[in-house]
């Protein structure tokens, strides 16, 4: 490889201006590739020129002219990059201009910005008038509803057929608080913004994006990067995410969440992203720029390579705080050059390394700290070609202070490869469907990907052992072309449709979806800002959901607890299809207390079914009046009256009805999820006795732990029923009556090593052997803590600074090393003595223990919790005890909430979502729902697919009417039913 | 008065004067000591960004410490503090009598001082270059280690009395959350930063009965509706922030003492830090203690009167702010007017009213003044070190003014904020100087009679 410089015989600016992105297309359809350079303005420094973007059109003979100004695309302002493709299919290419915004964030102003006009800073669309007989390109901005405003940072863009019906739409980054953009084209010349329909978090300081399929079905993902660092040390001392009261003030304002770290959107089948960066293992790379996902080593999968490292850290906090301090009072004063340098110079500098994520299929791509590529450097611009056409793809990258460099792939020729030139007049945008054994790979024939680069217009695939067998083409103009192989290792495919050519369009929509008119409104109860150090909210429970026949009409009613401040609701079943809504005045008196869990039992023995509703909320402080229980007496008709009697008092989460000792009397567990005020200290849970003569006894009160859901069911020999409990930091806990009616508790053996943040259970005979298995509802893997039972994440609770509060401090492992959780600036607020004990963030990023942090020894404290399994489990029971199995991959994408087993088809459903955890930890909107199926040769389950859910929903409870319509309660939202789809419908 | 001092000293001087240089007694009188060991204080206030109500608190106690302690040698001249301020017992008697209060002052002084902030190297730096200090004046080994232990006991005890102030309770308390409805305040540009100190009225007062003894007028009724009462001093602050004169600028920035200013360039963010409000009038005082040539015990009275004063006017202002929660001019001027109007001070992270430099600037004038008298002009250099040029004032009340007004200028406070925090601060200032009594009573007849 022999590379000769003729930049400047053929004809390229010597001036040493400030370019950024450059973009490699034919923009004349005259075969030869011009030259676009988006710069920054630097009025008076150079010749006072006022330097604008640069167009430079190929002469064909290894020179260029540059015309910038004759075609209109002399724009001066801040560029970024620019993404050239045909948006109105009239042949010819059109561009979008990625700007940046130049002032500082001052504030975060609000989303109505999005609508100002920014004549220097703000994106641009134009209009190549090729195809009109012009060369010439016209700004089109407005008409084609491009944003042009002064928040749009953008840093990255690509354009990408989205919703796959042919158009390219555009992918925007953007930096800082604005939201990045998508742009689906509306096939008339106009787009559309529509972040909300697809995503619903992307990365905070978006500095690059790729597309690519990186699963193998078929389905474009997106990759977009940000800046946490994988090291411990390095994330400790370094500004991270937003603060909850921050993240709180954007969503104020209207903009959607977003957070510090890389994000990895996989597409699902309705179109919509599943953010699974966490569970990737790939949301954290440090100070990342480019992102090109390609197949390097040509395996048949997309790997992802990752451009890294600034030579100036102004996110240190030792910096923010220590180091730049007051001597720059007089750079405030004056801005004066002398004192902005000083500032710079004393920016903490360090080299990273560039990373490449191997795929080594089913979204395994290794870890950080085995996936470096090249020695630690600045690295930014990336591009990738193959360019000593060996049949694998190079890297060339720019290096900041040091020279460009170019990562030669050196890859086995025993894999193969198939690199594909396309010739049109236009090629950009094409798809391209390769057909391989029985499987596919997809791949856009798009350039500008990454970070202000653009790479080869040829398509490279991966093919590992196998030949290709067909390839299908998707012209930009939307005609199909196929291919047929064997093909050689470069091809070149001339425009040629297929006539009559159409594509199958798989729609695995089996199930529709409608909303039922009750709505949780759950209250604003921000639960860290009383506990500061806690991780997750504990007031978004509910709401609580029975179906039962109330009236004795033989068709079953709907009851649904309501939230804080809004009344329990009744709703009879009609003799025709739908409910009424009985108005009960003791629900709307008792409107006050957050109906968590209800259960329906004959608590008098007179032949209808009562209520027991459990109050909870975090809120209000234990025993508070608003935290008691209730039951509500039926009349037979439907009609309800509060029993006037004490019941438990705690933050409840969850009631279960046994008559266990078989006195004829329905019983209750009563299980609990927090002292109100003290994050981590497990509550009372209680077993209430019914003595039939309607009082009830707390008979059993124990500090069981966290709960969140319970089960009566028999896992023993004797023939009675175990109370079996599950809830945060917990193992599965078994509660055995004695034969002197005491109880005994104690852990069930096959769960020791799973302690989770269980949010249920569920027990059911799943492989049908007769025998009952356990199914178990966790956090999910798509999750900053990913804990086994080596590396638990650690619950310390004590009161460490003696001031009669208690602290709950956390440890996890974080890539391989033990960190605090919290903060240095949230630690130092509850504990004012990490503040004198670490007088530096870097003195505080040494912590790898509590006796480092609060110089307690683990024996000392009061007590400690610790979570050893993310996963949401399947416990299968054989002779001895349970077999444990996770549930598969997309049942991990996040927290399960609620399970329906169906054993006629062996498929279980389940249901996830959360909004709990603060904003270090993130919102959990990854799969709202899907169905797997038991496999019985490999005993246990696999992805079946996805329930077309809206994505974001916070799904609780699921309950099969008697229709077979599902029925889904939704916290702080609607009731949603399933229905399964006639066929031919 | 001098003659008084003298007779100490010759009397002192006799009874070591036989064996030992004693002049090390003299250079113990020097009351920079004093003043260089209250700068050091607050040079690290100013790094460890202590909020300015805490900040009160990190003077408040040093200072009393070394008083009671320096009182020992002079209790025909100062009273205890013990009796006049809540839970503050007699310190214990030394149990050597080698002691020199007047070192063992400097001593408490930073060990109180160290417990408080958070960068002890800091202060053990400054504590070792005093060491070597009082070795340089010949203090003789025994008079050194006496006095460092009964400093040490003075620090223990301060501590002790300290402890109980409800300080480490309030770290635990609830954050503000943000309430719907323009008339509340919300956290502001560009950090968004969490209400400083919401529960600081559960801080137990030195003299104050209560936080609210001394309640404020209510604040005018929140209403934008053109030409109401509130939305004028809200239109006020806005074309006040577009017109400001020189001099008017000079004064916002003179006064601005925030300790935490943050500055974003791009994604470059760094802080400038400064001294806090109260911190500004511990520089005053430093600068009048000089300028009135007060000795060792008087500076130390000045500052421990100054800081009282500050401590419990924080206390009453933040009690009202949080009562209150008004919102701040920034936000709705931002909101309602003008999206891009920037305060010429970086709006402060807690409510609105009452101005936090109108009260507490009025209550230690107050506390001045009762010392150094109502006439008092002096040069304030206090920010020269942050690059802002001198100020003269014909007294202590006419600088509390100028502070009060410049929260106007600086477009972070309203009107009827600052109107209604002089008042305040005057209330809280007067009833303290009544109520304590540092001066011996026949001191007092003395001062009269000259």
């Amino acid at each position: 490889m022999q590379f000769d410089d003729i930049s400047e015989q053929a004809g390229i600016s010597p001036l040493p201006t400030w370019s950024n992105g450059v973009t490699m297309q034919d923009i004349n359809n005259d075969g030869l590739i011009d030259i676009y350079v988006s710069k920054v303005p630097m009025k008076g420094l150079f010749k006072n020129e006022r330097h604008h973007n640069l167009l430079y059109i190929n002469n064909g003979d290894l020179t260029f002219t540059e015309v910038s100004k004759d075609y209109g695309l002399d724009f001066s302002g801040f560029s970024t990059q620019a993404a050239f493709f045909d948006y109105d299919r009239d042949g010819d290419l059109d561009m979008y201009l990625l700007n940046h915004a130049v002032h500082s964030v001052r504030s975060y102003g609000s989303i109505k910005k999005r609508s100002e006009k920014d004549s220097i800073s703000g994106d641009r669309f134009y209009k190549n008038m090729l195809s009109e007989g012009q060369s010439l390109f016209v700004e089109v901005t407005e008409e084609a509803q491009i944003l042009s405003s002064p928040l749009g940072f953008g840093l990255a863009v690509t354009t990408t057929d989205i919703n796959d019906d042919g158009w390219l739409d555009i992918y925007v980054g953007n930096d800082f608080h604005e939201n990045d953009y998508l742009y689906i084209n509306n096939q008339d010349g106009t787009f559309s913004e529509s972040f909300n329909q697809y995503f619903t978090h992307t990365s905070r300081f978006t500095m690059g994006v790729d597309v690519a399929d990186l699963n193998n079905d078929g389905a474009l993902d997106i990759f977009t990067t940000d800046m946490m660092p994988y090291d411990a040390q390095i994330a400790l001392k370094s500004g991270g995410e937003d603060t909850n009261k921050v993240n709180q003030i954007k969503k104020n304002l209207g903009f959607e969440a977003q957070y510090s770290r890389n994000h990895l959107q996989l597409k699902r089948p309705y179109g919509d992203y599943a953010e699974i960066g966490l569970l990737t293992g790939t949301y954290a790379t440090d100070w990342s720029w480019s992102v090109l996902m390609q197949d390097f080593d040509n395996d048949g999968r997309n790997d992802i390579f990752i451009s890294n490292g600034i030579e100036k850290r102004p996110n240190d906090l030792d910096y923010i705080n220590y180091l730049s301090d007051s001597k720059f009072s007089e750079f405030v004063e004056t801005e004066k050059n002398e004192a902005k340098k000083d500032l710079i110079a004393n920016m903490p500098t360090l080299q990273i390394r560039n990373i490449l994520f191997q795929n080594k299929g089913n979204l395994d791509f290794g870890t950080v700290n085995t996936s470096f590529l090249g020695s630690p450097s600045y690295t930014n611009g990336s591009a990738y070609s193959d360019l000593d056409n060996d049949g694998d793809l190079d890297l060339v990258l720019n290096n900041l202070n040091a020279p460009a460099t170019i990562l030669k792939n050196t890859t086995s020729e025993a894999v193969q490869s198939l690199s594909i030139s396309l010739e049109a007049p236009i090629t950009e945008g094409a798809k391209i469907t390769l057909y391989q054994g029985g499987k596919k790979q997809i791949k856009e024939a798009v350039r500008v990907r990454g970070f202000q680069s653009s790479s080869t217009p040829r398509i490279h695939f991966g093919l590992g052992q196998t030949p290709a067998d067909s390839i299908l083409i998707r012209w930009p103009n939307g005609k199909l072309q196929w291919q047929y192989g064997p093909f050689q290792k470069f091809e070149k495919i001339a425009y040629n449709p297929t006539p009559a050519a159409t594509e199958t369009i798989a729609s695995n929509a089996e199930y529709t979806l409608s909303i039922l008119p009750f709505k949780h409104k759950e209250n604003t109860y921000l639960d860290y800002e009383r506990e500061q150090l806690i991780p997750e909210k504990l007031s978004l429970e509910g709401p609580a959901v029975v179906y039962e026949d109330f009236n004795g009409d033989g068709k079953k009613d709907l009851f649904f607890g309501g939230a804080r401040y809004q009344a329990s609701q009744l709703y009879i079943a009609n003799k025709k299809e739908g409910y009424r809504l009985q108005d009960i005045e003791d629900f709307r008196k008792d409107d006050k207390y957050e109906d968590v869990s209800a259960a329906a039992f004959d608590a008098d023995n007179d032949g209808d079914l009562d209520l027991y509703v459990v109050s909870g909320g975090n809120d209000f402080k234990e025993q508070d009046a608003y935290l008691m229980d209730r039951i509500y007496i039926n009349d037979g008709k439907g009609n309800f009256a509060r029993l006037p009697i004490f019941l438990p008092q705690t933050n409840g989460s969850v009631v279960v009805v046994n008559d266990m000792d078989g006195d004829g009397f329905q019983d209750l567990f009563v299980g609990s999820r927090s002292i109100p005020g003290a994050y981590g200290l497990s509550p009372h849970s209680f077993v209430v006795k019914n003595n039939g003569d309607l009082t009830f006894d707390p008979i059993w009160k124990n500090r069981l732990g966290m709960v969140t859901d319970a089960i009566w069911h028999n896992i023993d020999d004797d023939p009675e029923k175990e109370l079996l409990a599950v809830g945060d930091w917990m193992p599965v806990m078994v509660l055995d009556r004695q034969a002197d009616n005491t109880y005994q508790m104690q852990i069930l053996p096959d769960s020791k090593a799973h302690y989770g943040l269980w949010n249920r259970i569920l027990a059911a005979d799943i492989n049908q052997d007769g025998k009952e298995d356990l199914l178990l509802g966790n956090v999910g893997q798509n999750f900053k803590w990913q804990p086994s039972q080596e590396k638990p994440v650690y619950l310390y609770l004590d009161d460490f600074d003696q001031n009669e509060q208690l602290d709950p401090i956390i440890f996890y492992d974080f890539f391989g090393a033990p960190r605090p959780f919290n903060s240095k600036d949230d630690l130092g607020q509850q504990l004012p003595m990490i503040k004198k004990k670490f007088t530096s963030y870097v003195k505080f990023s040494e912590v790898e223990n509590l006796k480092d942090l609060v110089d307690y020894k683990d024996e000392e404290v009061l007590e400690i919790k610790k979570m050893t399994d993310a996963r949401s489990l399947l416990l299968l029971k054989s002779e001895n005890g349970f077999q444990v199995q996770p549930l598969p991959q997309e049942a991990q994408f996040s927290s399960i909430q609620d399970f329906y087993w169906d054993p006629k088809k062996e498929q279980l459903f389940y249901f996830g979502n959360s909004n709990q955890f603060v904003t270090e930890l993130g919102q959990q909107t990854a799969n709202p729902g899907a169905i797997a199926k038991f496999i019985h040769d490999k005993n246990g389950f696999e992805h079946q697919e996805f329930l077309p859910l809206p994505i974001q929903i916070n799904p609780r409870k699921i309950i099969k009417l008697d229709d077979g319509t599902f029925l889904l309660s939704s916290n702080d939202d609607y009731v949603y039913l399933i229905a399964k789809k006639i066929p031919n419908e | 008065m001098n003659k008084f001092k003298l007779l100490i000293i010759s009397v002192l001087t006799l009874h070591f004067g036989c064996e030992r240089d004693t002049s090390y007694l003299s250079q113990l009188q020097d009351p920079s000591l004093f003043r260089d060991a209250m700068k050091n204080l607050s040079n690290i206030v100013v790094y460890d960004i202590f909020s300015p109500p805490v900040a009160s608190r990190v003077y408040v106690y040093p200072s009393i410490a070394a008083y009671e302690t320096m009182r020992l040698a002079l209790p025909d001249q100062y009273q205890s503090l013990s009796g006049q301020i809540k839970g503050l017992t007699p310190l214990p008697e030394a149990n050597s009598d080698q002691v020199n209060y007047n070192l063992a002052a400097l001593l408490a002084f930073n060990k109180v001082g160290k417990m408080l902030i958070f960068s002890e190297d800091r202060m053990e730096k400054f504590q070792e270059a005093l060491d070597q200090k009082i070795r340089d004046f010949g203090v003789p080994r025994s008079v050194r280690i006496a006095s460092e232990n009964f400093a040490e006991t003075v620090a223990i005890h301060i501590k002790n009395w300290a402890d109980g102030d409800n300080y480490n309770q309030t770290r635990t308390f609830p954050k503000y959350t943000i309430l719907d409805g323009d008339r509340f305040w919300k956290p502001t540009p560009p950090d968004y930063m969490d209400g400083i100190e919401p529960h600081w009225n559960q801080i137990r007062t030195m003299v104050l009965d209560s936080a609210g003894q001394f309640p404020p007028k209510d604040p005018l009724p929140f209403d934008l509706t053109k030409g109401s009462p509130f939305q004028k001093q809200l239109q006020q602050v806005y074309e006040v922030g577009g017109g400001l004169g020189e001099e008017e600028l000079a004064i916002a920035k003179f006064w601005d003492c925030n300790p935490y200013v943050t500055h974003h360039r791009g994604h470059a963010m760094f802080a400038t830090k400064k001294i806090t409000p109260g911190g500004h009038w511990i520089g005053i005082t430093n600068i009048v203690t000089k300028q009135a040539e007060s000795d060792f015990g008087e500076t130390i009275n000045a500052f421990t009167n100054v800081s009282i004063a500050l401590f419990d006017a924080f206390i009453s202002c933040w009690d009202e702010k949080w009562k209150t929660l008004v919102v701040r001019p920034e936000t709705l001027i931002n909101k309602y007017y003008d999206e891009e109007w920037l305060p010429v001070l970086q709006t402060p992270p807690f409510p609105e009213y009452t101005s936090g430099h109108s009260v507490i600037s009025r209550a230690a004038a107050i506390a001045l003044t009762d010392i150094y008298g109502p006439d008092f002009r002096f040069e304030d250099t206090t920010e020269l070190e942050y690059g802002l040029p001198a100020r003269t004032f014909d007294s202590f009340i006419a600088a509390s003014e100028e502070a009060a007004i410049s929260r106007l200028y600086g477009g972070i406070h309203y009107m009827m904020a600052i109107e209604e925090g002089v008042k305040q601060g005057e209330n809280v200032g007067k009833f303290i100087v009544n109520k304590i009594q540092t001066n011996t009573p026949l001191q007092n007849d003395l001062a009269a009679s000259n």
